[in-house]
């Protein structure tokens, strides 16, 4: 306890006194550090967090039913479709269908059939354009025309990757349409069965295969495709409430419901691609090496600092423990200004972390090619990344002292080595 | 009665294959109450003698009895905590802590000693009052002379009130009045407080206030001169 009062008394007046400006160096390395540990693990997180949100907000909503594995469409949909009404939870659901088409852009123009038909193969969603926005909000990702109305017919909507002039560099691969805007005329051709449609929109996004699929309105869909059916392929359910226990709550509501028997009801986490999970555990591995890499980088940064003060104090030192002072109360000294610029570091960096680069990065997510990053920085990692960062601070800052104030006393006051 | 007993004291440095004797088994006492300077020329061995006196260093051979403790058998911790319940010490550099003020700077071993922060303050306030520096409290080393620096220094010596003070060349570093004052400020505590004291210095002028003057050549005792009890000009 003595050795505590006398420890925190020295290391106080050390760092009240220190010069201001290496005071200040000292900290914006600390919350330099801190900003590294959370920064760049957040931003490889957010790679894939900014992924699942993209996904979960654009494609597959915060429930998803799907065919149960041995069939091929959900049953009883109009069963399902009712229980959905009655859960207050749901705020609104889109039943899709989906169907193989093929699609044609030039079916009335092409004048020479020795040029190649500019037709490609592709996945046609049926939906209720109004349910889907509601879901969805794919109205949003219409970056070229305008979205369905819920009542027009003759209309549909195109995904970019469907177009050539946005998969430039793969379309060899995929197959894409050329030249094809909003206002034109294409063919769609189900079965056998053809029907000429105008291209009222694009859609494009990042997110599972939205930017993929041909959207029209499900009533036309199922003509074309003389499917008097109404089992669907999916149904994508939004809830009020997006939290995953809210999913996990609704979910054992409907399976309570026996929905489960004639579909497969899965939380957004649950029917997550697996790529997705993939990446997070390894992106979640490179995050935590990187942070490794930081917390060694920030001890070693301490250390030297500690070294330096306290060699360049060895005299002193040896005259503390020249009249009588124990050599705890010397090393409660410097672990209390380690303490300190952790402390201070990692305030400035949490301000820094949730003030500024959080917002910044959400209203400017980082443009990659399969998601939108953005930086997260969740409290519970950031409080865990803080302890971490101060324990080794901590001991960081103990071990020269330690060195230093085990040092022989009268070698210490008189400098001999 | 002997305050220190000291027995064939050797002092060794071993560097690589060169052997140097510092100190050749030096004996010495000091009475309680005593003032005694050590003198002699650079090299005499006269700040190792100290040293090892002082329990700062451990002799190569020979016993060492302060206060009644062997202090040869003690563990490093055992000395720390003797250093400062016993002995208190002057250094030639005042050896201040630098971001302490005045007062600080003398309540430190207080604090240490177990007296909580009033009765430290209060205790270092009197020991500074004493050595000539009211109202300098507050003052940190940088904003003091060199000469009140070793008055807060001696104020951290004698403020715990130890049995034998060490000072070593506490005048070194000061002008002629510094020094003379500071002198004056020793020879005071030992005189007024019966404190025993113990000083190595170069100037003769100096060591005529105290009762003996140990002086050293080559690492031995080549005589001891007793003077008048009552110190300079009265001998």
């Amino acid at each position: 306890m003595k050795s505590l009062r006398i420890g925190l008394l020295l290391g106080f007046r050390q760092i009240q006194r220190a010069n201001f400006w290496t005071t200040s160096l000292i900290i914006f390395v600390m919350m330099l550090t801190f900003l590294n540990l959370i920064a760049v693990s957040g931003i490889l997180v957010g790679l894939i967090a900014g992924s699942e949100r993209a996904v979960q907000d654009k494609s597959i909503g915060d429930i998803i039913i799907t065919p149960l594995d041995d069939e091929e469409k959900i049953l009883q949909t109009e069963t399902i479709r009712r229980i959905l009404d009655t859960v207050p939870e749901v705020a609104s659901y889109s039943i899709r269908y989906q169907q193989g088409i093929e699609i044609t852009a030039n079916a009335k123009t092409r004048r020479d059939f020795g040029i190649e038909p500019n037709t490609i193969g592709a996945r046609a969603v049926g939906i209720n354009p109004l349910a889907e926005d509601a879901v969805t909000a794919l109205s949003e990702n219409v970056i070229e025309g305008e979205y369905l109305n819920g009542d027009e017919a003759g209309y549909i909507l195109i995904g970019a990757l469907n177009l050539e002039r946005f998969t430039a560099g793969f379309a060899d691969i995929t197959g894409a349409l050329e030249n094809v805007f909003p206002g034109d005329s294409v063919r769609v051709t189900v079965n056998g069965a053809s029907r000429e449609f105008t291209v009222k929109g694009i859609v494009n996004a990042k997110a599972g295969d939205v930017a993929s699929f041909v959207y029209i309105p499900e009533k036309e869909l199922r003509r074309l495709s003389n499917s008097a059916s109404r089992d669907a392929d999916e149904i994508a359910i939004r809830l009020a409430d997006k939290t995953p226990e809210t999913g996990i709550e609704v979910k054992s509501i409907l399976t309570a419901q026996e929905i489960d028997s004639f579909a497969k009801v899965r939380t957004f986490q649950e029917a997550l691609p697996k790529f997705i999970t993939d990446i997070k555990q390894t992106f979640n591995i490179l995050g935590t090496f990187i942070g490794a890499v930081g917390i060694i980088v920030a001890s070693i940064t301490i250390f030297i600092i500690i070294f330096i003060n306290a060699i360049s104090r060895r005299q002193q030192i040896g005259i503390l423990k020249g009249i009588g002072i124990d050599r705890r109360a010397i090393e409660v000294a410097y672990v209390l200004q380690s303490a300190f610029y952790a402390l201070i570091g990692s305030f400035l960096g949490v301000l820094v972390t949730y003030g500024f680069l959080v917002g910044y990065f959400d209203a400017n997510p980082i443009d990659f090619p399969f998601s939108d990053g953005i930086l997260v920085a969740e409290p519970i990692g950031t409080l865990y990344r803080f302890v971490i960062l101060f324990i080794i601070t901590l001991f960081a800052g103990f071990v020269p002292a330690w060195i230093i104030v085990r040092q022989n006393t009268l070698n210490s006051i008189l400098g001999r080595k | 009665m002997a305050i220190i007993s000291a027995k064939n004291i050797q002092r060794r440095f071993i560097e690589g294959k060169l052997t140097t004797n510092v100190l050749k088994g030096i004996d010495v006492e000091v009475q309680e109450g005593e003032f005694v300077a050590i003198m002699g020329k650079s090299g005499a061995g006269k700040s190792t003698l100290m040293y090892q006196l002082s329990v700062l260093d451990t002799p190569s051979e020979g016993d060492l009895e302060i206060n009644k403790v062997c202090v040869s058998e003690l563990t490093e911790s055992e000395k720390t905590a003797f250093r400062l319940n016993t002995l208190g010490y002057v250094f030639q550099n005042y050896a201040l802590v630098p971001d302490l003020s005045a007062e600080e700077n003398v309540m430190v071993p207080l604090l240490m000693r177990g007296y909580d922060w009033t009765e430290s303050k209060q205790m270092a306030k009197v020991a500074i009052d004493g050595v000539g520096l009211e109202g300098k409290y507050k003052n940190l080393p940088a904003e003091l002379s060199g000469g009140e620096q070793q008055r807060v220094s001696i104020a951290r010596a004698i403020a715990g009130k130890p049995k034998i003070l060490f000072a070593d060349e506490p005048t070194a570093n000061l002008d002629t009045v510094s020094g003379t004052q500071v002198i004056d400020l020793i020879a005071a505590i030992n005189k007024d407080e019966g404190q025993t004291v113990v000083m190595v210095t170069h100037e003769r002028e100096y060591a005529l206030g105290c009762n003996r003057i140990i002086h050293m050549e080559d690492g031995q005792v080549v005589s001891i001169e007793e003077l008048n009890k009552y110190g300079r000009g009265e001998n």
